[in-house]
């Protein structure tokens, strides 16, 4: 009885696992070079766009801590 | 018996023929790397980013970060059991949330602002608003039978969570009941992240596998292997087309969704510690990967050099996170402290 449960189950799962490989299976790919390319491209458009690659001035840095002025 | 027998047998048959199928058509469209395409790309050059606030406030290990989409906000997780909320700008501490459960894994914010989630070693979700005079929990999400690693919300009203139970899951906030759930990994899921488009997102697990779902349908559209280890860490690159994953086989890998593979793979001899965690620069050109060597490396992402190292913490970077804005890198460790960087 409790085989016939395992092996029902086995194949229950064996059947969902073919299922999911002819969706896998079934997408449409590039070629690696044209997704590189692509991802090439993207960076450079949008390189002055990203401060941590420009860097930041000093007086536009949200993060800098504020010094302030002492009158000696 | 036999007639059982005879279906596994042709079931198995075609579950090797589809993954031959698949491996070759990889490798049909596989004409190059990424390294030897970004030959021609400028260099990078030596990135040297300077440590501008070291955040004070927790008592224990942190284990997540999270940025508030106004890029100056940002919550930490710790298992002193507390969430804090900070304005960057200025270091201060502007709410602490209680938990009820100190064991905490992750925490997010809303797009909105006006909610946080959190979970761990409790199975649970917990969202509370954190706008009201003192935070209030709206809803505890438990349907998950293992730990919450990862929750991103998708609005005031959705939130995607990703569980050591091998399942992620989307959840009703309305309702507070489970809309969908992905099933598909056959190891902890341990990190998630969702699409700007919102109509998908990728998921890492300890079976060394990344998938890719449709949010709406539920349903596991591509499969990416080659890492040998737990993934710890996944984060959209910014065209949407490509993800990159950290692991504790102590490399990052850049995987492609039109090539349905990985493109190219950030790995040193020298660098012996697994990924704890990944964030990306608004070009995407820039890797901030989180290790257990205390340091967060910087990765060139298309020429994959190490281009910068952020050091200072004092034990194991376990999260990373560059805000919308691009402004800068938070790192947060487990010796209990957030370091801007910019």
């Amino acid at each position: 009885m409790s085989s016939k449960v395992h092996s029902s189950n086995s194949i229950a799962h064996a059947r969902r696992t073919v299922q999911q490989l002819r969706i896998e299976a079934s997408i449409e790919r590039i070629k690696v070079s044209k997704a590189s390319a692509d991802l090439m491209n993207y960076c450079s458009e949008h390189a002055r766009n990203d401060p941590l690659l420009m860097g930041i001035p000093t007086s536009d840095n949200p993060f800098k801590d504020k010094k302030t002025c002492t009158i000696l | 018996m036999a007639a059982e027998k005879a279906e596994m047998d042709v079931l198995k048959k075609e579950c090797d023929g589809l993954r031959t199928q698949i491996e070759a058509a990889r490798k049909a469209v596989n004409d190059g790397n990424m390294t030897s395409a970004a030959g021609s790309a400028t260099e990078v050059g030596r990135v040297q980013l300077k440590l501008r606030k070291s955040l004070k406030g927790h008592l224990a290990k942190i284990y997540s970060m999270h940025w508030s989409s106004d890029s100056r906000s940002m919550i930490s997780a710790s298992q002193d059991g507390k969430l804090l909320v900070w304005d960057t700008h200025t270091g201060n501490k502007l709410v602490a949330v209680p938990l009820k459960s100190a064991w905490v894994m992750s925490v997010a914010f809303a797009p909105s602002g006006n909610l946080v989630a959190s979970g761990g070693l409790d199975n649970m979700c917990t969202v509370s608003n954190i706008k009201a005079a003192s935070p209030k929990t709206l809803r505890e999400l438990d349907a998950h039978t293992g730990y919450l690693s990862c929750c991103r919300f998708l609005s005031d009203t959705e939130i995607l969570t990703a569980s050591g139970d091998t399942t992620c899951c989307l959840w009703d906030l309305e309702t507070g009941k489970q809309k969908i759930i992905f099933t598909n990994h056959i190891g902890d899921c341990m990190s998630l992240a969702l699409s700007m488009d919102e109509n998908t997102f990728v998921s890492g697990a300890c079976d060394s596998l990344a998938k890719l779902w449709d949010l709406r349908e539920g349903t596991c559209k591509q499969t990416f292997s080659g890492h040998t280890s737990d993934i710890n860490a996944i984060q959209f690159f910014p065209n949407g087309n490509a993800f990159v994953t950290g692991s504790d086989d102590c490399s990052c890998k850049m995987y492609d969704l039109r090539s349905d593979q990985e493109v190219i793979t950030y790995q040193d001899g020298s660098l012996n510690a697994g990924v704890t965690s990944v964030s990306l620069s608004n070009s995407g050109r820039l890797v901030f990967a989180g290790y257990d060597d205390f340091n967060c490396h910087i990765w060139d992402s298309l020429k994959g050099e190490k281009v910068g190292v952020l050091s200072g913490h004092d034990n194991r970077v376990s999260c990373t996170g560059v805000p919308a804005d691009g402004m800068g890198v938070c790192t947060g460790s487990w010796d209990s402290f957030l370091k801007l960087w910019n």
